[in-house]
């Protein structure tokens, strides 16, 4: 087996370990397991980092030119930021749902690929090293936001329906208990918060960066291209959020709902318009 | 100023200065946007009428769907969004600031803190002041009712960042504006040989070469085609009279004189050879159509179309195959009869193919073409800027949180002092939970 897919297999299985670790944590908030996802995560991402390295020195072809590529950048980065997040602000009880994600978009983007392509004329050039890690980059800052935005609505719902069931009795139950655990919905938003902080300035530079490109490969900054206006819809949904976000009475249920709906678009952006609508950006193998 | 209008103006900027009004302009902005992803852009209207139920592909058309981006509707939310940001800066971007320094009821606010340290009043407070001073908070003393209140300020000038962001976007308006003002761009096809000029600069262009590199690949799903490289040799008289010889390549193109040169597409010009009875028509043989061309017959209502150039065709099927590379070529000619079409005839070169009326024709001879495109653009430093100012504007808001500490010392025995600190920012206090209480650990341990 080649170095770089012997790489990817190790990511993916330190992954898919990891996320049933992280997973069975959240849940039961059993500390060895927790301490046994940590070390999966970080070399799952250690090794796909080393993996898009190794593509890069065996075929000297810039490895995030295809969906295969970056759909690896995106899992590594989208784990990445994920850690950082973790180790800043003690976040470990969600990264089943981060590692789930990544393995599953890791191993969606191993079906797509078809082996070593040198690059069409359009990607020849300094921009792609530029742009495509910015882009895929700020995807992954909004997987971290979609993931966080998820437990908030879970706390939020299942709150709620215990409050309704059980009232707010003196001694709560072990489903109360267990959503005690979990950090308060004013802290998760501020997570999402911060997340969207990362991700929103990355995906403004990624769309600078793109019509940069696109003035220098196709003469105009901005050709309606159906990704360019796919990624500008996004962008308006997490500038909604941002405005959103300073009114205190849109700030929590309403805003993680915006960031689970801007996760849709970034989805429907990234893949959906590289594989079901043509257009100047149908990069697939 | 009459009372209605002063009512009517109040209400505008009411509307306008609205968070949520803005907030509603991007949804509308979005879905635009979205219907523009969806449906397909620029085509022609019975493309719609066939993909798409007649009331779908009808409110397509009327409502300018099938070119959203330029439609009043989307030029009109895109002009009311400015209009938005225009009021907001003014009316609550730029006086937003923290509160006026007063005193507060520390134990009031969401966050706060109260501990204890050694020390006499003055001395804690001094120490304080120094303490947050160290760690880049701007110190301010000023005594209400007899207390001694201290304020400490943090990155207050970067509640600013929103107006730069805004700013931001109004500069890169203008330099698009100044494109749509004072820019152009146009495309120009060139056969190998042929020269053009270009009608706003007058700058003349000649082709001298176009080739094109493709290299088939296997991959796992079978072979691949793969464009690596199409370069055009040119010859370029600007402004100075002076031809250049020049290279245009995609991602790489040419400036002359400010206008931009880009290599864009190529193609198969074609020369037929047309004769009737035998006997060639110079006129019509002498010419070399590019895809698309067409051509009528003398004498007859017949007109041929050269449709599309087949660079490799399939010795046993007959059919065009994926290869883009020259091989065994053909062209696809269409034919109509005034107007009404006859179908298509997939040619090989060098085949004759009877049009009637006596006339045959003979794709004789192929010739690459390589089209440019070119783009006058002065407002492209504006953008840039623009672009830039942008990025810092949304960098400041979000990273630097203007925020404010009121801290009261007062002594509780000799010796002994009570601190009450509590805080505020631009942005609620959840965002400043963690960092505050680490600050209130770090004054408690630092004064302990």
């Amino acid at each position: 087996m080649p170095p770089d897919e012997l790489l990817v297999a190790v990511a993916l299985s330190a992954y898919a370990l990891g996320a049933l670790a992280l997973l069975i944590y959240f849940f039961s908030r059993t500390k060895w397991l927790r301490d046994v996802g940590i070390p999966l995560a970080v070399l799952g991402c250690v090794a796909q980092f080393a993996q898009l390295g190794v593509r890069f020195e065996l075929t000297h072809v810039w490895p995030l030119l295809n969906l295969y590529g970056s759909l690896s950048l995106f899992s590594a980065m989208s784990v990445a930021i994920y850690i950082g997040f973790a180790f800043r602000y003690n976040l470990w009880f969600a990264g089943g749902f981060v590692l789930g994600l990544a393995a599953i978009f890791l191993a969606y983007g191993v079906t797509w690929y078809e082996g070593t392509m040198p690059p069409v004329p359009s990607l020849q050039s300094y921009w792609a090293k530029i742009h495509v890690p910015i882009v895929v980059s700020s995807y992954a800052a909004f997987l971290v936001s979609f993931v966080f935005s998820c437990v908030y609505l879970l706390k939020y719902y299942a709150q709620r329906r215990v409050t309704k069931v059980h009232g707010e009795q003196s001694e709560p139950g072990p489903v109360a208990r267990w959503l005690a655990a979990l950090p308060s919905l004013p802290q998760l938003d501020v997570i999402i918060y911060r997340a969207v902080a990362i991700g929103l300035p990355l995906i403004s530079v990624g769309i600078i960066t793109g019509a940069m490109w696109a003035k220098e490969a196709w003469g105009a900054y901005w050709q309606w291209d159906p990704k360019e206006t796919a990624a500008l819809f996004s962008w308006i949904i997490y500038l909604a959020y941002m405005h959103l976000h300073t009114r205190h009475t849109w700030r929590g249920l309403r805003t993680s709902w915006v960031s689970v709906i801007g996760f849709v678009s970034i989805i429907f952006c990234y893949l959906g318009v590289n594989i079901w609508i043509s257009g100047l950006h149908s990069y697939k193998v | 100023m009459t009372l209605a209008f002063r009512n009517l103006y109040a209400e505008f900027v009411r509307t306008f200065g609205n968070v949520l009004f803005a907030v509603s302009l991007f949804v509308v902005w979005g879905l635009l946007t979205l219907i523009g992803v969806v449906v397909e852009q620029g085509e022609d209207p019975t493309l719609y009428l066939q993909s798409y139920a007649a009331p779908i592909a009808r409110a397509i058309l009327r409502l300018d769907f099938d070119n959203i981006y330029h439609s009043p509707w989307y030029v009109g939310i895109v002009a009311l969004i400015l209009l938005s940001l225009a009021v907001c800066t003014f009316k609550r971007v730029i006086p937003a600031r923290l509160p006026p320094l007063r005193p507060v009821s520390v134990d009031k606010m969401p966050l706060h803190a109260v501990f204890d340290v050694e020390g006499d009043a003055d001395d804690v407070r001094r120490r304080l002041s120094e303490l947050l001073a160290a760690r880049g908070w701007q110190m301010r003393e000023r005594l209400f009712g007899g207390i001694e209140w201290t304020f400490a300020d943090k990155h207050n000038w970067a509640r600013r960042g929103v107006l730069v962001a805004h700013a931001g976007f109004v500069i890169i308006a203008a330099g698009t504006t100044l494109y749509w003002a004072r820019g152009f761009s146009g495309d120009v096809p060139l056969l190998t040989g042929h020269t053009a000029q270009i009608a706003q600069t007058h700058a003349l262009i000649r082709l001298d070469d176009f080739a094109y590199k493709i290299a088939p690949i296997m991959t796992k799903s079978g072979m691949v085609y793969q464009p690596i490289d199409y370069v055009s040799h040119v010859t370029v008289t600007g402004n100075d009279g002076i031809p250049k010889h020049l290279t245009v390549r995609v991602n790489h193109p040419i400036d002359i004189d400010g206008t931009l040169y880009y290599q864009a597409s190529y193609g198969f010009g074609m020369q037929f050879l047309v004769s009737r009875l035998g006997t060639p028509n110079a006129t019509l043989s002498n010419r070399t159509l590019l895809e698309g061309d067409s051509f009528d017959l003398p004498g007859t209502r017949r007109t041929l179309v050269y449709e599309r150039f087949a660079p490799t065709v399939d010795k046993q099927s007959g059919m065009p195959t994926a290869d883009p590379r020259v091989n065994d070529p053909a062209v696809l000619l269409g034919a109509s009869d005034g107007g009404t079409s006859l179908g298509d005839a997939l040619v090989p070169l060098g085949a004759s193919v009877d049009a009637g009326g006596g006339w045959r024709v003979v794709p004789k001879r192929y010739v690459l073409y390589s089209g440019f495109q070119y783009r006058y653009d002065p407002g492209v430093p504006l953008v840039g800027i623009g672009a830039f100012v942008l990025l810092a504007g949304l960098i400041i808001s979000f990273y630097f949180l203007p925020a404010r500490l009121y801290v009261r010392v007062d002594p509780i025995a000799p010796g002994r002092s009570r601190v009450g600190a509590a805080a505020t920012t631009v942005k609620g206090y959840d965002v400043f939970e963690g960092e505050f209480g680490r600050l209130m650990v770090f004054l408690r341990e630092e004064k302990a």
